[in-house]
């Protein structure tokens, strides 16, 4: 099956790879763009762990084919940080301790990230109801939920 | 998990879309969202030679009044639709419904086209193709035997949209395009009943809209799932009341959801329809609950949702 080239941006920069029809979106990023933030644990749309934005919007980066995003711009949880400083959430999830084994953390961020585009300033009840669509199995998601309204509260975030 | 080889083409109208189909002798699945497509894919249980992507379609984003009628265009995202002013206005079990639908996160990529679309569901059909081949074929592998209700006659899988019930107690049609020219159909006539295929869709088909009378209604939505931030319901029940006449859907157990009419808002019309559909609805054992509480709940489930619907009217 012949592989087709696709071009979309990537954390900012402009990237042509050439691709098979039926690759996902993740398997680019993971295995010929080497951004392994994004995790797969389902695989099937259920737990979060591979959220990236498409143009502005969280998406599960394993339900999209890659040839989808022709021409679309990708933020990845490595194209948050501005050189060596860390984006507020970034900063508040290593803050508040809301990192334990790490396997959800980019999906999560990505998704708070959504929420945070959309709504500056959440109610505990928008956090609560945005990261309980990803699953994590150490936190509790009590810490998680405090780094989101902190980073909501915090100066500079974008 | 690992996805099967299939091509990948881009339609940017349904007339193109529909060549493309043909192009590839009927072995094509039109993709939306991806959301129900994609995982069938990786399980096997969809094993297409193309996927069409339909969502370059902009004739199918519009969402617009149009006679009397709202008409949403299928490739509209469940968020969109659920941020639409008309609909929060007029609609308020399909609001309920849609924010009931799975989670933000997927709601902002799957379509209500897709999510009407979305095939039935079963706890032994939803399997690896590895497990499906060990258990035996059922009806909706193309089998004769049942494997959720041994002895069973016909596929016992579940609908599960949402929306579908709100959109049913709200008298909607969907728009079809396909080789044979368009055609609309009031929502009812969508299911067929059948395990294997579920939709009267014939090949080649694509649902380009649905068309919502535009009247200001009462509504809610009631759901039981398990995971309260993204689950398929394994219950739910939607109720809509415009001018003291009104509808009760009942859906996720079984191919098609359950539809009643309401003729007055009496406690004992909205009793009797209550118990009507728990005397109706059939579940067996192929959800993550167990049927008997499947089937209680849809009474209770049905009662609350005509409740809050009532007291919403007040």
């Amino acid at each position: 099956m012949k592989t087709r080239k696709v071009t979309f941006e990537i954390n900012g920069e402009t990237c042509t790879s050439q691709v098979r029809p039926y690759e996902t979106l993740l398997e680019t990023l993971r295995e010929r763009l080497d951004l392994t933030g994004a995790k797969e644990a389902c695989g099937m749309g259920s737990c979060g762990a591979c959220t990236v934005m498409i143009d502005g919007v969280p998406t599960r980066s394993c339900l999209v084919l890659t040839p989808e995003v022709e021409g679309s711009s990708i933020t990845t949880v490595e194209g948050l940080a501005k050189g060596e400083e860390l984006h507020p959430l970034q900063e508040a999830f290593m803050e508040k301790g809301a990192v334990q084994c790490g396997f959800c953390t980019s999906g999560m961020i990505m998704n708070a990230k959504g929420l945070l585009d959309r709504n500056p300033a959440p109610t505990r009840q928008d956090v609560i109801r945005t990261v309980s669509s990803n699953i994590c199995r150490c936190t509790g998601y009590k810490k998680i939920v405090e780094a989101v309204q902190a980073a909501a509260k915090a100066p500079g975030k974008s | 998990m690992i996805m099967p080889k299939f091509e990948y083409r881009k339609a940017d109208s349904v007339t193109a879309a529909i060549a493309l189909f043909e192009g590839f002798k009927g072995q094509a699945s039109y993709l939306a969202g991806g959301t129900d497509l994609v995982p069938r894919v990786k399980s096997r249980l969809a094993m297409p030679a193309a996927v069409i992507d339909l969502k370059g379609i902009e004739a199918l984003k519009t969402i617009s009044r149009q006679g009397g009628a709202l008409v949403i265009g299928a490739n509209t995202t469940l968020f969109e639709l659920k941020n639409d002013e008309t609909v929060k206005e007029y609609f308020p079990a399909l609001l309920a419904s849609l924010d009931a639908t799975s989670c933000e996160t997927l709601q902002m990529r799957g379509t209500i086209g897709g999510n009407l679309l979305q095939n039935t569901r079963c706890l032994f059909y939803n399997q690896s193709l590895a497990w499906r081949t060990a258990r035996g074929l059922c009806f909706k592998m193309g089998g004769d035997v049942c494997n959720a209700a041994p002895g069973a006659k016909r596929c016992f899988s579940n609908y599960c949209s949402d929306n579908a019930l709100s959109l049913l107690t709200l008298s909607a049609s969907v728009a079809i395009a396909g080789p044979q020219g368009e055609r609309k159909i009031k929502l009812e006539k969508l299911f067929s009943g059948k395990g294997k295929n579920p939709f009267t869709l014939l090949p080649g088909e694509i649902l380009t809209g649905v068309h919502i009378p535009l009247k200001t209604s009462q509504g809610a939505y009631e759901k039981l799932r398990v995971r309260g931030s993204i689950d398929y319901p394994l219950v739910g029940a939607a109720c809509s009341v415009l001018g003291g006449k009104g509808k009760i859907a009942v859906g996720g157990i079984g191919l098609e959801p359950l539809v009643y009419d309401l003729k007055d808002l009496a406690e004992a019309t909205l009793k009797e329809t209550a118990d009507k559909a728990y005397q109706d609805a059939k579940p067996v054992a192929n959800a993550v609950l167990t049927p008997a509480y499947r089937k209680k709940m849809v009474r209770v489930l049905a009662q609350r949702a005509i409740s809050k619907t009532v007291q919403e009217g007040k």
